[in-house]
């Protein structure tokens, strides 16, 4: 139900808003995807992932380069360049920390993220050909064919078109024998250990499929913004999706849009008049839902029963 | 020359990974908020300073403060994390991120600076050293020794061991683990508090000091090995002295890069750090 209702709130949003707004709302639809990355790791299969930012800017660079040195822009080769290098880095990172003869602990895989993300950032402000401290700047447009796709409506409704498709795949996914073993392995490991499938594996699947989709992502939100820069690769776009998946509810899908919209709307609507302020209010209000509600916003609407593999039984965690 | 270089930057490393270590081994919680702490007490250094004290009276208020603070937030918020060690990030990281915008708020995006209490240079065999590096090495050491002997060697050291190897048993000893997870959070505190006050004349004072640190801490946390006293150190001794070291050798942002992948890799091969085992 909220899902439905959320997607005709989407689908009729660009009619009533003013074009900044408009441009404003595209940017969050492509943080949503985002979040539904990291939400697939971390609310799905328990892998807490850091540095699901690493993903996101590297395709971001990646299309960038693309455009700029070999003046590739046409969305039928650029997105799945985004989407493969997103997978590709997902696949070495989470390969070397997940996979191996020692099971990596959470902490382990927690702070192997979060250090592989402050490593490309600060990788990126120090490579001259990367553009160092500014990034890449004034990236051409993405084309179909000959049209240039330059943000606004129809940015807006390409944006949303693939966040549909990408959270039907994730929910079909989640709702098959592979997203309930997933389920399995945030309840208790082990016990999915014992019944036969291989953790790491599973877990190293997961951690690449999220990595590709954080990949389109960042592709996206590159031709969007028409520049990438180091903060894209870094700590603070890591933790940012971290808090919007929380917030909004880890382990359902829909939890981590909500979250995703609500933070931003909220944060563009206060940053005209309480700059200073906004991110002190952000961090009580985390803490507040992190102490009473573990199962963040969509807790006040969805019984715990959506959660797939919970069975209505209290989270543990 | 560089050799004091390195010995300085590895004391500063060490005395910000001990309140680290300390919390990580004693209670199991990795404490995200720790950097935001260094940066609290480099704040409070910075507010005696500008209220026309001496800066070293700031120096040793500033331990005190940010000790009561950890104490107040342990009290309040962090004991209800013990349970789950992932949650304990996320919410302590909460709360660095909260007491970084507040401090954020109070100097502006500016980058303050502190004089050193203690200016000048000694020289020694034809060298000169910075008499406050060679300060903060010395006190280093102290707090090291210091910490090492509460833990090892007085009563309230013993308990704190029991708590940590068997809490039950601790309980039914008559110990009061609570009291003493909120005594050993705001001696970590404290101790970070410590650190912050310390460099803040070597580092400038900016919102974001802490976060650097909190990395690198943590990473060394994990090469030395959780549980141990010694391990922490040992592995921030390690750290610190690579992270100084290298840029000697080769271009600064590679070095920094190459510390932590390096540090990320033999983590993987030898999960249980330089340190094994538990107890002081």
């Amino acid at each position: 139900m909220i899902e439905i209702a959320v997607l005709v709130i989407g689908l009729l949003l660009p009619l009533v808003l003013q074009d900044y707004l408009t441009v404003y709302a595209t940017r969050v639809l492509i943080l949503c995807l985002f979040a539904l990355s990291f939400d697939l790791v971390w609310g799905y299969a328990g892998i807490m992932s850091f540095g699901q930012a690493v993903f996101f800017g590297s395709a971001g660079y990646g299309v960038a380069l693309l455009a700029r040195d070999l003046g590739i822009t046409s969305i039928l080769l650029v997105l799945p360049a985004g989407i493969l290098i997103g997978f590709a880095f997902a696949l070495l990172l989470g390969g070397f920390l997940l996979l191996g003869r020692h099971p990596a602990s959470v902490i382990f895989v927690a702070l192997g993220t979060l250090t592989g993300s402050y490593a490309c950032d600060r990788l990126a402000r120090g490579w001259y050909y990367l553009g160092g401290q500014n990034g890449i700047p004034s990236i051409p447009p993405m084309t179909i064919g000959s049209y240039e796709l330059t943000e606004g409506p129809a940015y807006y409704y390409m944006a949303i078109g693939f966040l549909i498709v990408v959270y039907l795949l994730c929910r079909f996914l989640m709702r098959s024998q592979f997203g309930l073993a997933l389920a399995g392995l945030r309840e208790n490991e082990q016990r999915i250990a014992f019944f036969g499938y291989k953790v790491q594996h599973l877990k190293a699947i997961i951690f690449s499929l999220s990595g590709a989709i954080a990949g389109l992502a960042g592709s996206l939100y590159a031709f969007h913004e028409g520049f990438v820069w180091p903060n894209m690769l870094g700590v603070v776009i890591s933790t940012q999706v971290v808090l919007y998946v929380l917030f909004g509810g880890s382990g359902t899908l829909i939890g981590a849009v909500i979250g995703t919209v609500v933070i931003e709307a909220v944060s563009f609507w206060l940053s005209n008049s309480y700059q200073d302020i906004w991110p002190i209010i952000l961090g009580v209000l985390l803490l507040l839902v992190i102490l009473f509600r573990p199962a963040g916003l969509v807790s006040l609407l969805l019984s715990e029963r959506e959660r797939v593999g919970s069975f209505g039984r209290p989270g543990k965690r | 020359m560089a050799v004091f270089e390195i010995a300085s930057f590895g004391a500063i490393v060490v005395l910000v990974v001990l309140g680290l270590g300390i919390i990580a081994s004693m209670m199991g919680i990795f404490n995200f908020a720790q950097g935001e702490f260094v940066l609290l007490g480099a704040y409070v250094t910075y507010i005696a300073y500008t209220a026309g004290l001496p800066v070293w009276v700031g120096m040793i208020a500033a331990p005190f403060v940010v000790g009561a603070l950890g104490f107040v937030l342990e009290r309040l918020i962090v004991r209800r994390f013990y349970a789950a060690p992932i949650v304990a990030m996320l919410g302590t990281y909460a709360l660095g991120l909260i007491i970084r915008e507040i401090v954020r708020g109070l100097i502006g995006g500016l980058y303050l600076s502190v004089p050193e209490p203690v200016g000048g240079s000694v020289t020694i065999g034809g060298m000169h050293f910075s008499t406050w590096r060679l300060v903060i090495i010395v006190i280093t050491a102290l707090v090291m020794a210091g910490s090492y002997l509460l833990l090892a060697r007085t009563a309230f050291g013993l308990r704190i061991r029991a708590s940590l190897e068997n809490p039950a048993l601790a309980r039914a000893s008559g110990i009061s683990t609570n009291a003493i997870y909120g005594a050993t959070f705001a001696f970590g505190a404290a101790l970070a508090g410590l650190a912050g006050a310390l460099i803040v004349p070597v580092f400038t004072l900016f919102a974001d000091l802490g976060i650097r640190f909190l990395i690198q801490g943590f990473v060394a946390v994990m090469v030395g090995g959780i549980g141990s006293f010694a391990g922490p150190v040992a592995g921030a001794g390690l750290i610190g002295t690579l992270s100084a070291a290298l840029p000697w050798v080769i271009s600064p942002v590679i070095a920094d890069v190459a510390v932590f992948v390096l540090a990320i890799i033999f983590i993987k091969f030898r999960p249980q750090g330089l340190v094994a085992g538990k107890g002081v």
